[in-house]
């Protein structure tokens, strides 16, 4: 059972929890007792040696006295000082040692009132005095003063509750911490508990002495204790002497609380200090006159221990923050809350701002003020959502209006060091559209790494890896304007690795520009290689003007044999790659001395004068312009996702197949299939309002994530959407043996891996009719119809030329036939 | 170690600015500011102590040397310093299972001033001055605990300076440059920090010999205050003062602070600045004159404390006597 108990049972309590061992002792000690007769005998005769021992006055029951002997096992010494320790709490021990040099009454008086407190105390009284948490004197506030504000909404009197405020509890402090004193701490104060009130009830017993010999030296013991003020003591020790003389007992401690401590007077109290002063002070010749030395608290002292405020004064302490202002009346009588806040006067200003600047585009309630909360409400949400307000264009109709000067796209191809970047750095360089000083400067840098001849290349090529290597590796867009169209350049890399860059330029391009090498066997080797890879390329991009420009005739030194070898040999095979003849144009020239770029070579450079035809730039000048697809719905390969800034967080770049498109339009972005809006649209770098097909534009978009867009992805129009695609069924060229196999199926720059599933075809390369069916293989140059399979989905169309890649080499172009 | 934890306030001052105008143009002005020591030479100033303010201490006090002068308005700064300083007393508790065996009670002080106590800021570190200052806390309480009864404890007693006392007026320390210092701040400081540890330590009911209290006095100098005072004979105009302030005396010669023990007649500590020379003994005494001063306060507020704490036992020794005085009062409280 005491097990279970003490487990029930907190920490706290484990003082109560050890007088539970105690009890249970005790009972076993009597169980004990009554079991082992023949002690009894040593037992009684222990008690009466006892109590012999003890004083008559303490009046000790013989069971107590029973249960000491026990404990001590006979030993009567030990018991009665264990019974007297016992009893020494009580004031009967001091009064016992009164006894021997003192009189009785004093002994009478003191001996009642022990009395009066025991019976106290085993009645509801505690013995000791339990202290209570002090509370302080202002705590007790009277309701009505409380209350005084609030209306009591007519409720008869009758019904009306008595309201008690609690005092404050805990009394005004320090806030934080727990109340909880530690165990040491609560022995300490359980002792201390019990000083005191043997304390109270020895000075009670010397209050009594006291007053009947006053001038006793009980008196300076007192004085010493030092409980009450020594005037208060004074009125004490009369009254009680008046009380006690009749009735010889003191007054019984009742459960009255102790009234409200007296407020302190302020007045000094100089002869009272003088008392209080100890004598052992040092004899000096000069002794200070102790005035009052307790000051009233300060604000903030006030403030912390939680009393009343002090009386205003009429000159507030030095130090006080608002004691330099208080007595000024308009400080006195301003209202600092009348007006609005400033942060009111900012805000309403901003908002004015705000709307004046977004007027326009609110076009709903744009010119009424909204009349109540709902329509602000929706007002609201319009500004949240910049919707970005299209000009309803027709842009068919701007674009005739405008009379543009012609547009052209042209993507430059050629065998890798064939000079397709020397060449269009040159054709820059020489319309001053790179200007001397950045010219000088890239010649400077080329020299620094042994490079010179790279100078012009470097208009082309910015990346630092291209540069380190001398290669293009991306295609790099540039822009320059002749009398009759402004040229966009897509310089392709040349070599290999780097096709499917190549292709993405060239499915951007109108038409194309051969760059190829003419001195000694670049040329055949270049044939064997990427120009004609290249050439079959946009052959089946759709490309179907050719300037073939032949290169770096200054080192054959312009031999027409050679350009005339090359000429022939490129026809021929151009023509088999289904060229139309009167759409190839040969320009001989030499891109690093800039003969026949844009200047007509001079007589002296080339021998006899043999060439008499038109530069490069007036055979771009004359090539035809593509037709633009402007009625068909809009579509736009993004070759470029970037981050344009804080404006525009996000933007893209492509080439407009076709349809056209404006700011403010709703477009589609697929494979992804989110929608974004157009908040402006760059052409060439100026703003405009507008891109038409051709046209290479920049849109900066909104409402997209960045993750929706890459590279390759399709920016359609939502009422004409492309159509995310599994399977296809293409006409191809082929350029290497077809079988049922894997491939890498590119669109422009988007790339997907597939499989040919079917070799449906093989269909006559001019009539288009079926000459086989079901092939097992598919030759190279043969044309072919087959069924792919992608493994993703991509955005494809009828009439979409796709290119099919394996293993790094080019196997196949197609038109996309079914999808 | 530079303090990396905190966001440390910028360097400075924590009060008012001084306005160049104010320094420049009128020397006069200035000193007009200078405040004076109207106080009689051994009067001291008047003194706020209450204890029991922290609930979460075992005892815990509150000092304060309230300013009671009128203002004069003319500056934001004000001319002195009023001492602010709050005590508390942790324990006695057990010592951690770690710390070898103590037969008697360890003290622990503390004494931290805020980063906003004096004009100039400190950190949030306790610096050299303020660790003197705990030792010297600890020796002035040391002898006064009864140590012995309270084995194998420990008690903290921490004392948090809210508003210290300046080491000189602030006019001096803009015209003269920092030259001033002189740290006679931190005997009052130290004084005020022994009686209020003393008021908590008895609000904590650990067992001491006697109330100790903090006294202060100095030997000062003011040279347009010839003969103001009492020649001590020490120099042509110097005397002694108790419970000097600082800011009120052009030149301190020597400040003596003593823990005293008014009951008993004991010093527990002392603590002299400055060249005294033969007068040493006698500024002592007069420190001691300043702290049993200092002891009728305290007495007087440990006694309320007292009252307050333990009224219903004295009540009831007493309510015969009060009972038809107040019962209408203590009807109210319920």
């Amino acid at each position: 059972m005491g097990h279970q108990r003490v487990k029930a049972l907190d920490y706290d309590d484990d003082l109560d929890s050890d007088d539970d061992y105690f009890e249970e002792g005790e009972g076993d000690g009597e169980f004990l007792l009554k079991l082992f007769t023949p002690t009894q005998k040593n037992m009684r005769q222990g008690t009466i040696e006892v109590k012999a021992a003890l004083d008559d006055s303490i009046s000790i029951s013989d069971k107590e006295i029973e249960e000491a002997l026990w404990h001590y096992f006979y030993d009567i010494t030990k018991s009665v000082t264990y019974l007297k320790n016992k009893h020494a709490p009580m004031p009967t021990k001091v009064a016992a040692q009164k006894k021997s040099k003192q009189v009785s009454r004093f002994d009478r008086a003191a001996n009642s009132a022990m009395n009066t407190q025991v019976q106290n105390a085993s009645g509801t009284v505690s013995p000791y005095p339990i202290p209570q948490k002090p509370s302080l004197e202002h705590a007790i506030i009277s309701a009505a003063e409380f209350f005084k504000d609030v209306p009591w909404l007519k409720v008869p009197p009758h019904r009306r509750g008595d309201i008690i405020i609690e005092p404050l509890y805990p009394r005004g402090g320090l806030l934080g911490g727990s109340s909880k004193p530690s165990k040491l701490a609560a022995l300490a104060a359980a002792r201390k508990k019990k000083l005191e009130s043997e304390k109270n009830s020895f000075a009670a017993a010397a209050a009594v002495d006291a007053a009947e010999q006053p001038t006793d030296k009980v008196v300076s013991l007192l004085d010493r204790l030092n409980i009450k003020g020594q005037g208060k003591q004074d009125v004490a020790a009369n009254v009680t002497k008046n009380e006690i003389s009749s009735a010889s007992v003191l007054p019984i401690p009742t459960l009255r609380k102790y009234p409200a401590r007296r407020k302190r007077s302020s007045s000094p109290r100089p002869a009272e200090t003088r008392e209080d002063k100890p004598a052992s002070v040092p004899a000096s010749d000069n002794l200070i006159e102790i005035l009052d030395l307790r000051a009233p608290p300060s604000t903030f002292a006030a403030t912390m221990i939680g009393a009343h405020r002090p009386e205003p004064r009429a000159q507030s302490p030095e130090g006080s923050m608002f004691s330099l202002y208080a007595n000024r009346p308009e400080v006195a009588n301003a209202n600092p809350f009348s007006g609005p806040s400033p942060d009111d006067i900012v805000m309403n200003a901003q908002a004015k701002g705000n709307k004046s600047k977004k007027g326009p585009l609110k076009q709903p309630n744009g010119g009424k003020t909204p009349s109540n909360l709902a329509d602000s409400v929706s007002s609201l949400t319009v500004e949240e959502a910049p919707k970005v307000k299209s000009k309803n264009l027709n842009v068919l109709e701007e674009f005739e209006k405008s009379n543009m000067k012609r547009m052209a796209n042209f993507v430059v191809i050629g065998h890798v060091d064939h000079g397709k970047s020397t060449l269009m750095g040159r054709l820059l360089y020489d319309l001053k559209v790179v200007d001397q000083r950045s010219v000088d400067k890239l010649r400077k840098e080329a020299e620094n790494i042994g490079k010179s001849s790279f100078a012009l290349a470097w208009v082309m090529d910015q990346t630092s890896e291209e540069r380190s290597r001398g290669i293009t590796v991306d295609i790099a867009t540039n822009y320059f304007e002749t009398e009759k169209t402004r040229f966009t350049i897509l310089d392709a890399p040349g070599h290999r690795d780097f096709i499917p860059n190549m292709i993405a330029g060239a499915s951007q391009a109108d038409f194309a520009v051969l760059v190829i090498d003419a001195s000694g066997n670049s040329f055949e080797s270049g044939l064997k290689g990427q120009t004609k890879e290249h050439a079959l390329l946009v052959r089946s991009m759709g490309v179907q003007r050719l300037v073939i420009a032949v290169n770096k005739m200054d080192t054959v030194e312009w031999s027409q044999a050679r350009f005339n070898e090359i000429s022939q040999q490129m026809t021929a095979f151009l023509v088999a790659a289904s060229f139309s003849p009167k759409n190839l144009a040969f320009i001989p020239c030499a891109g690093l001395t800039g003969e026949n770029v844009i200047k007509p070579p001079l007589e002296k450079v080339i021998p006899g004068n043999w060439y008499s035809g038109p530069t490069l730039v007036e055979a771009l000048d004359a090539s035809e312009p593509a037709k633009r697809a402007l009625s068909l719905p809009l579509r736009l390969t993004i070759s470029d996702v970037f981050r344009g800034g804080v404006i525009h967080p996000i933007s893209i770049s492509g080439r407009l197949d076709a349809g056209s498109l404006q700011i403010g339009d709703s477009v589609l972005a697929m494979p992804s299939g989110e929608t974004a809006t157009i908040k402006s649209v760059e052409i060439e770098g100026m703003p405009a309002d507008w891109a038409v097909a051709g046209q290479i534009a920049t849109l900066h978009l909104a409402d997209i994530d960045p993750i929706h867009l890459r590279l390759g992805d399709i920016i359609c129009t939502p009422s004409a959407p492309i159509k995310n695609v599994k399977s296809f069924t293409a006409k191809i060229l082929a350029f290497e043996h077809v079988v049922p196999m894997s491939v890498d199926v590119y669109r422009g720059r988007m790339n997907a891996p597939a499989r040919v599933s079917r070799l449906v075809a093989v269909l006559n390369k001019h009539s288009g009719e079926v000459e086989k069916k079901r092939p097992r293989i598919v030759q190279p140059g043969a044309v072919a119809r087959i069924v792919v399979e992608l493994e993703r989905e991509m955005p494809l169309e009828v009439g979409t030329r796709v290119v099919f890649r394996a293993d790094g080499n080019t196997i196949a172009a197609g038109l996309l036939e079914i999808s | 170690m530079a303090d990396r934890r905190r966001i440390n306030a910028p360097s400075g001052g924590t009060s008012a600015p001084i306005f160049a105008s104010t320094v420049v143009k009128n020397p006069k002005f200035l000193q007009s500011l200078r405040p004076t020591r109207t106080r009689q030479p051994d009067q001291l100033r008047k003194i706020f102590l209450k204890t029991g303010l922290t609930p979460s201490a075992s005892g815990s006090a509150y000092l304060e040397i309230p300013l009671l002068l009128p203002t004069t308005a003319q500056s934001l700064i004000p001319s002195r310093s009023s001492l602010k300083l709050t005590c508390a007393v942790h324990g006695p508790k057990p010592l951690p299972r770690s710390a070898p065996f103590s037969p008697h009670l360890l003290l622990t002080t503390t004494v931290k001033f805020a980063p906003f106590a004096a004009r100039a800021r400190r950190g949030y570190i306790r610096d050299s001055s303020e660790r003197d200052l705990g030792v010297h806390l600890e020796t002035a309480l040391r002898g006064v605990v009864i140590g012995e009864r309270w084995p194998k404890s420990g008690v903290d007693v921490i004392v948090t300076v809210i508003e210290g006392e300046e080491d000189g007026w602030w006019g001096d320390d803009i015209t003269a440059g920092a030259n001033k210092g002189g740290g006679w701040g931190l005997m009052s400081v130290l004084a005020g920090c022994i009686t209020v540890a003393s008021a908590a330590i008895a609000d904590a009911g650990i067992d001491c010999v006697d109330l100790v209290t903090g006294g202060v006095a100095a030997i000062v100098r003011n040279p347009d205050a010839k003969g103001k005072g009492r020649d001590d004979g020490n120099g042509e105009d110097s005397y002694t003062v108790l419970d000097p302030c600082p800011a009120e005396h052009q030149e301190i010669i020597a400040t003596c602070v003593v823990g005293y023990l008014a009951g008993r007649d004991e010093i527990t500590e002392l603590w002299v600045k400055g060249e005294p020379g033969a007068t040493t003994e006698k500024l002592v005494d007069r420190a001691v004159h300043a702290a049993s001063a200092t002891a009728t306060v305290l007495r007087e507020v440990v006694k309320e404390a007292v009252e307050l704490k333990y009224r219903d036992v004295i009540g009831g020794l007493n309510g015969g006597l009060k009972a038809s005085t107040f019962s209408s009062e203590v009807e109210m409280a319920g």
